[in-house]
């Protein structure tokens, strides 16, 4: 029988990175009894490796806890762990909107950061009740009084009785607890109605398929239904439903408020997209639930292997990543410089330097990336339209009617003082201004069309280094506008490098053309000869540097009769030597091409 | 043929680059003296089938030692080992500690052949290295060693130092040249991780000269070597006709060489097999396990015969002369031009190789990028 929906709370976590969201899910979960103190692993819901190592958590995850309150009825509290990221934005909504509160959790020593910002601003979107936690307060510099203050301030919550807590020593946080028991409204939902379903999440398990991670809305779903998923329009039978413990328990049956997950012999994640709803094929609902989004990679880089001889592998380990994470897309290239390799696209910058460090740390492969490129929409001078996500396959300039690039509509969050510099980093990144608004007193949202392509790079950073880290950033994907790009080439030696090729604005040619070949001019090792470098839009030369010949590569002294250090050198020159791109008649190391990226 | 290697880790202060097992003695030279002849002593029955045609005495600064420790020394090699008539002796001298007393003891236990370490005739350019000698130590230390007898006497100097331009590593060269030195050696500084000098490096302390210049110093040095009569027959190792250093030619013909003392390393054919191994390079390890009466050696390796055909090519190509086609057939049964043909006739069309009837060597431009020649042999 079905647990009386009355008692069932969902919410989730919302806190800036180190603010102690895993630390505070851990408590809730010791507190509850839902892990053993002896199976208490460190934050147990970060399990991901790299999730660990940056303190962020990447995948959506849910448990679910049983706790007596003071009012000595048992609930079921359900924990839905949400993303972090401004990539992530459309799966955290979709987390959060499986919810009917969140907790807020903020720094007793920080106070608020801007990435909390945006995702209190997404619940509160989805009407989730807010109850802000002050975290940290056993640490000296814990300033409680400040962090109200901003709560108050910022986001306009009112936080006099904010429990005041130590996730890691575990003081007070039984308050949470009564808190969400009393604040978060009960789920509502009719148990039976025809089943709504909301995927939030999947994930592929290597016995079980892709599981649907689910918060059932309305109706109820049980081991041998069959399923539709309403976007897709596949449809399914269920295997096994149940819940997270925090581990996966199966269940008879979820019901009309329930979290948990849904089994059913699914190939692939790409079947059970976040955001769908299921529902019952025999009886199905009248629509699904909004808010679905198909997820379009936006951010396209290329992915060699570092050595040729690993190509298979790095196919190989990419079939894998995409059974887990279906919004990454690729397809074989090739280059000149960088052998076979794979065009890649990703949600964002973040999605791909994530992917890029499974595949190197799960897969152990060495990779080079080339640097990230939007899709551009090329006319021709016979009309006809070429969409081009690589740099290299940019038709001749000479066959181009013109050129057209995918502009965002970015929405800033910030406190005013920040609104001078951050308006010139728009500006700087060919931002147009849309719309400046006050949403409260201690709060500007700032409205601009801005494309992609500045984005990608660096935005994020320049925005939290202009904004001591206050301003938060989203945006959606806008139309393709004109613009006056240029293909942004470098020669090494005479020969082009397409590997280091980019698109950019003309005014922006020249700055990064000299950007460029000063740091190829740092990171391109002396050779036999004297090698240009040189940077040139079509046939023209905007910048030049110069690596000089190398005059000696001879060790001076062998002696003493220790030769093993010398044939060790050697060794080691000629596994570096492994590791170079011939472009041409210049060695180039992998890391090389990497490294252009960073440039500020 | 073999060679006899000898260290002696004692430095009165260690050079600020310095990466060798050296350090000042801390009251443990007496220790190490009896370590050393318990070595040899127990070497001693696995030689004797052996000639040792060279003795080389290095550091450290042997001459630190207490007076008639080398003496000593030399004395109880010969009871041990069986050393040639004719056998070179060298021994390794700095400036400061070569007096006469000192060099006279060397001459009479039968040291024929004394190396200087001179590095550099500036005393700024010594002081940057923190080397404890001036240029007026080392003239002083030439006159000493003639008068103790020495004719066969080197200096080593460096090229690439922090405050050095080719006119003052040229007078370097000069001073050593005018005292009529016949051999010299000179190499180029090598920053090793791990010394003073690499963090002064490192943090922007000390400058060296750019590389261009430093090569630039060592092609006009060599330059200045060679109108004297010097000829350069390894990479950083010059001499008049006849003064070429027979141990470390022994190195460089890969032939074998028994090390005694710290950290010391040999190569010897035993049983057949081309095995390679050295000593602790700790102190208390090497006089502890000597005091128990075993060997305190470590990382034994067979060569392979292929990596010891590498070994002879990467040590023989060392030598301007080469590795000698006859020699090498001798030892391996191959003639190394053919075992090595790819790489030798790729290396021949850069111009960095000459093959002719008796060897094979690299020119001027291949001795240059000499790594680069080697790992063309390695690769294939």
């Amino acid at each position: 029988m079905a647990f009386p929906k009355e008692l069932i709370r969902n919410f989730s976590i919302i806190a800036h990175i180190d603010h102690g969201k895993s630390t505070l899910a851990d408590r809730l979960m010791q507190l509850t009894q839902t892990v053993a103190e002896r199976d208490m692993e460190e934050q147990l819901l970060d399990s991901m490796d790299i999730e660990r190592e940056r303190g962020i958590t990447i995948k959506s995850t849910a448990v679910r806890m049983f706790y007596t309150a003071r009012d000595g009825k048992e609930y079921m509290l359900n924990l839905i762990d949400t993303p972090g990221h401004v990539d992530f934005t459309y799966e955290v909504s979709r987390a959060l909107a499986a919810c009917e509160g969140a907790v807020l959790v903020v720094d007793a020593t920080q106070g608020i950061e801007a990435q909390t910002l945006a995702n209190v601003y997404l619940a509160l979107d989805n009407d989730l009740e807010i109850i802000p936690v002050i975290n940290k307060i056993d640490l000296v510099s814990a300033d409680p009084e400040n962090a109200i203050r901003e709560i108050e301030d910022i986001i306009g919550l009112p936080a006099e009785d904010a429990p005041q807590i130590s996730a890691k020593t575990g003081l007070n946080v039984e308050s949470v607890l009564e808190r969400i028991v009393s604040d978060v409204p009960a789920p509502k939902g009719d148990a039976e109605a025809p089943l709504k379903a909301l995927i939030f999440d999947s994930l592929y398990d290597n016995y079980m398929g892709a599981l649907s991670y689910v918060r059932v809305m309305d109706g109820s779903v049980r081991q041998g239904d069959r399923i539709r998923f309403m976007h897709s329009g596949n449809e399914f039978e269920v295997t096994e439903v149940g819940i997270f413990n925090p581990r996966r328990q199966p269940v008879k049956e979820l019901t009309a408020g329930e979290v948990g997950y849904i089994s059913a012999s699914i190939k692939s994640v790409a079947e059970t997209k976040v955001g769908d709803t299921i529902t019952l094929a025999s009886d199905p609902a009248k629509e699904p639930l909004h808010g679905y989004k198909h997820a379009n990679p936006m951010v396209f880089c290329g992915i060699y292997p570092a050595d040729g001889a690993d190509y298979g592998a790095l196919k190989d380990a990419l079939d894998k990543l995409i059974l887990n994470d279906a919004s990454i897309s690729y397809e074989p290239e090739t280059s000149q410089a960088l052998g076979y390799g794979f065009r890649c696209g990703f949600l964002g910058l973040l999605h791909m330097e994530i992917a890029e460090e499974r595949l190197e740390r799960e897969f152990d492969l060495d990779l080079v990336t080339t640097a990230p490129s939007v899709i551009y929409r090329v006319v021709m001078l016979d009309g006809s339209v070429r969409m081009i996500d690589n740099p290299s396959n940019l038709p001749s300039p000479m066959e181009i009617q013109r050129m057209e690039e995918p502009m965002v509509n970015a929405h800033i969050m910030t406190p005013p003082e920040f609104v001078g510099s951050i308006m010139e980093l728009c500006q700087e990144k060919r931002g147009v201004f849309i719309d400046m608004t006050y949403l409260e007193e201690n709060r500007v949202k700032l409205a601009y069309r801005m494309p992609l392509n500045e984005i990608i790079f660096d935005f994020f950073d320049g925005l939290k280094s202009r904004s001591r880290g206050y301003a938060s950033f989203d945006y959606e994907l806008g139309e393709y506008e004109q613009s006056d790009l240029v293909k942004l080439d470098f020669l090494l030696n005479g020969d082009m490098c397409d590997a280091l090729s980019t698109i950019v604005h003309r005014d922006k040619a020249y700055a990064k053309g000299r950007a460029v070949a000063e740091k190829l001019q740092e990171v391109i090792p002396r050779q036999q000869f004297e090698i240009p470098i040189q940077a040139a839009i079509g046939g023209k030369i905007i910048a030049r540097e110069t690596v000089r010949a190398v005059r000696k590569d001879v060790l001076a002294k062998c002696y003493g009769g220790d030769i093993t250090r010398k044939k060790k050198l050697l060794e080691k020159q000629k596994e570096g030597k492994k590791r170079m791109r011939q472009v041409g008649t210049v060695s180039v190391p992998s890391d090389a091409f990497m490294s252009v990226l960073r440039i500020n | 043929m073999t060679g006899l290697y000898i260290h002696i880790p004692f430095c009165k202060r260690k050079c600020r680059y310095c990466d060798f097992v050296s350090f000042p003695d801390c009251g443990s030279e007496d220790l190490y003296f009896v370590a050393l002849v318990a070595e040899m002593r127990k070497y001693a029955p696995l030689m004797k089938d052996r000639t040792f045609e060279t003795v080389f005495i290095g550091g450290g600064t042997p001459t630190s030692m207490k007076p008639g420790r080398i003496a000593a020394l030399m004395a109880e090699a010969k009871n041990c080992f069986d050393i040639a008539e004719n056998a070179e002796i060298t021994c390794e001298a700095n400036p400061e500690s070569a007096t006469y007393d000192k060099l006279s003891e060397l001459v009479s236990a039968g040291v024929g052949r004394l190396s200087l370490g001179l590095q550099s005739a500036n005393d700024a350019e010594l002081g940057a290295i923190g080397r404890i000698h001036s240029r007026q130590d080392f003239v002083d230390a030439v006159s000493a060693a003639r008068r103790a007898g020495f004719t066969n006497l080197n200096a080593d100097v460096m090229h690439g130092l922090p405050g050095q331009t080719g006119e003052s590593y040229i007078a370097t060269l000069r001073l050593v040249t005018e005292l009529g030195l016949p051999h010299i050696s000179s190499y180029s500084l090598i920053l090793e991780e791990g010394t003073p000098l690499f963090d002064d490096v490192k943090e922007g302390r000390v400058q060296l000269p750019d590389p261009d210049d430093t090569a630039d110093m060592e092609d006009a040095g060599f330059e200045f070597l060679a109108e004297r009569g010097y000829r350069r027959y390894e990479v950083s190792n010059f001499a008049k006709p006849g003064f070429e250093c027979r141990h470390n030619l022994n190195y460089w013909d890969n032939g074998e060489y028994l090390g005694i003392g710290l950290n010391s390393h040999s190569a010897l054919r035993l049983k057949g097999e081309w095995t390679r191994f050295n000593n602790t390079d700790r102190l208390g390890e090497y006089i502890n396990e000597l005091g128990e009466g075993k060997l305190p050696v470590r990382d034994t390796r067979k060569i392979p015969r292929d990596e010891e055909m590498f070994e002879t090519i990467m040590l023989g190509l060392r030598k301007t002369a080469g590795v000698p086609r006859a020699a090498f057939a001798e030892r391996f049964g191959a003639d190394p031009v053919e075992h090595y043909a790819p790489a030798v006739s790729e290396l021949e069309m850069e111009g960095w190789l000459t093959v002719t009837e008796d060897s094979m060597y690299l020119t001027r431009r291949g001795m240059d990028f000499q790594n680069e020649a080697l790992i063309k042999f390695m690769e294939q």
